[in-house]
């Protein structure tokens, strides 16, 4: 058999896999033939194949006989960091490839809505199962793993899932990059045709979602809410982003908000130079007076402290307890230049009080962002002149008892 | 929780470097601010996965400064998705709907730690 044979030479361990490879190759034709007739755009799956054969050998093997455990995504993470999202996007188009072949290969726009649909559920799922996996990927793979396998038809079992898998890996690429082209021309030109079909019932404009009076067309119910949901997010960044609320229409927004972020890094950018320049300054300043070269180092530690101590009131209730045994800890250490190590217990303990309340972690930003400059001007002042303890000591009441 | 981290960060980063170039100083800057906010967005955001994943491969940040503006309004339309996703990091690998949240949470995290980064470039020189 070729593929047998040429596999065997591609690759010299897969000697025991041979047989594997050889009934997922047969498997791969089937599939293909039944997909092509019904769907133009997985024949690019099917033309995808070959392509998949150019996949490194290794990694098609590792497929083949470790479809579970996420040791193939961890090693093909290594070697590329977008193969992380590969193996995402695999999964997503697995969820896809196991509903198209249990569909009546009727119509092919059912079958790219569904796709679509699950293709934005997996990827919508995977980060859901994986906050709490941490940054592998490979625990990514385990639960859509478990999921498709009740789904999945008894006898066909192991050397199924992953041909599919195999087969759709590249075409998922190809068809994202059109999904998401025809969900954005698709949103963009929806949203005229949307208020326009709002407005008035009987409309020239012929098409599915002409028919969205009824809530049992699928397509259009699953278009709105997608619909909907992109447009609850524009009208976040609309308010995220400063002076973007009074523009109407899409495009511009879009542009706003890229400006946006763009300004952002590129004031992160040029933050760090004028940083750097007031370093030396600082320094060149600081050594005419009797502070010296200690006084960086007290400035950080000392800022560091205070924002230390700031955080604790701020994150919970009963850090309070936690927020006042530093400033003793810190008095005790305040001779010693070396207060940033002795400091190192209290930051994480109140870390730890931190993550506990995760949802006020978005408050503590903003309460951060806003009290910083306050904080910060009335300690820097205090730093120079006074003697650090006692400064600490009475900012960190100070603090207390503003807030 | 960001500050803390950046902070400590600078902190390092003046210890070692205290005669070293300036620009590799300001890049090392740079990294410990995206750094800083990826550990407090923590792992429940694919951006902040993404950057921890790039700083971790220990890969050179690579920022797209430059955008190139599309001449067409039907153009930009479709280009403006894959312009975020270049910002955005780990934008690549998101449908729309996840791309503006994320921007979202980016944003938000972008303008604490340029506030942040702020404050302290005035206590410092004050």
């Amino acid at each position: 058999m070729e593929p047998r044979g040429s596999s065997g030479v591609g690759s010299g361990n897969s000697g025991t896999y041979t047989p594997e490879i050889a009934k997922s190759l047969r498997f791969e034709e089937e599939i293909q033939s039944l997909i092509d007739p019904s769907f133009d755009a997985s024949s690019a799956a099917g033309g995808s194949f070959t392509a998949l054969l150019g996949l490194p050998a290794n990694q098609a093997v590792e497929l083949l006989h470790h479809p579970g455990p996420g040791e193939p995504p961890a090693s093909a993470a290594s070697s590329s960091p977008t193969a992380g999202d590969l193996w995402r996007l695999r999964l997503g188009e697995h969820h896809a490839a196991t509903d198209t072949l249990r569909l009546p290969f009727g119509c092919s726009s059912t079958f790219e809505e569904r796709a679509a649909r699950f293709s934005v559920f997996a990827t919508d799922d995977s980060p859901a199962s994986s906050s709490g996996g941490g940054l592998s990927p490979g625990l990514k793979a385990e639960p859509p793993d478990s999921d498709s396998q009740p789904t999945l038809p008894a006898p066909v079992g192991k050397p199924r899932r992953p041909s599919k898998r195999k087969e759709c890996e590249k075409s998922k690429a190809k068809a994202v990059a059109k999904k998401s082209k025809s969900a954005e021309e698709n949103t963009s030109a929806a949203k005229p045709a949307a208020e326009e079909n709002t407005s008035g019932d009987k409309l020239p404009y012929v098409h599915v979602r002409a028919r969205r009076g009824q809530a049992t067309d699928s397509h259009s119910l699953a278009e709105r809410a997608r619909r909907e949901k992109i447009n609850a997010r524009m009208k976040l960044l609309q308010e995220l982003v400063p002076g973007c609320s009074k523009i109407t229409g899409t495009a511009l927004v879009l542009d706003e908000i890229i400006n946006h972020v763009q300004s952002l890094q590129r004031q992160v950018e040029v933050r760090h130079l004028p940083h750097h320049y007031h370093h030396s300054l600082s320094l060149n300043n600081f050594l005419s007076m009797k502070l010296a070269a200690v006084n960086p180092r007290i400035d950080f530690s000392g800022l560091d402290h205070i924002l230390s101590a700031e955080c604790g009131p701020l994150a919970v209730d009963s850090g309070c307890g936690g927020g006042a045994s530093d400033p003793t800890m810190w008095a005790s250490d305040t001779a010693a230049s070396t207060g940033g190590i002795r400091r190192m217990p209290a930051p994480p303990q109140i870390w730890h009080l931190d993550l506990v309340h995760p949802q006020q972690s978005s408050t503590v930003w903003e309460n951060n962002g806003a009290a910083h400059p306050h904080f910060l001007l009335s300690t820097a002042t205090s730093l120079v002149g006074y003697d650090p303890a006692s400064s600490v000591i009475l900012n960190s009441n100070q603090l207390k008892t503003e807030l | 929780m960001m500050a803390c981290h950046f902070l400590r960060a600078l902190f390092r980063i003046q210890q070692t470097s205290t005669s070293s170039s300036s620009s590799g100083r300001s890049r090392r800057i740079r990294r410990a601010a995206y750094a800083s906010m990826a550990y407090s967005a923590g792992t429940r955001r694919a951006w902040s996965r993404a950057l921890l994943r790039k700083l971790r491969s220990r890969a050179r940040l690579r920022f797209p400064r430059r955008l190139s503006r599309a001449a067409t309004p039907q153009r930009r339309d479709m280009d403006q998705a894959q312009v975020l996703r270049k910002l955005v990091p780990g934008g690549p690998s998101m449908d729309d709907c996840k791309l503006l949240e994320e921007t979202a949470d980016y944003i938000r995290c972008l303008t604490t730690q340029v506030r942040l980064m702020q404050t302290v470039m005035d206590s410092i020189s004050s």
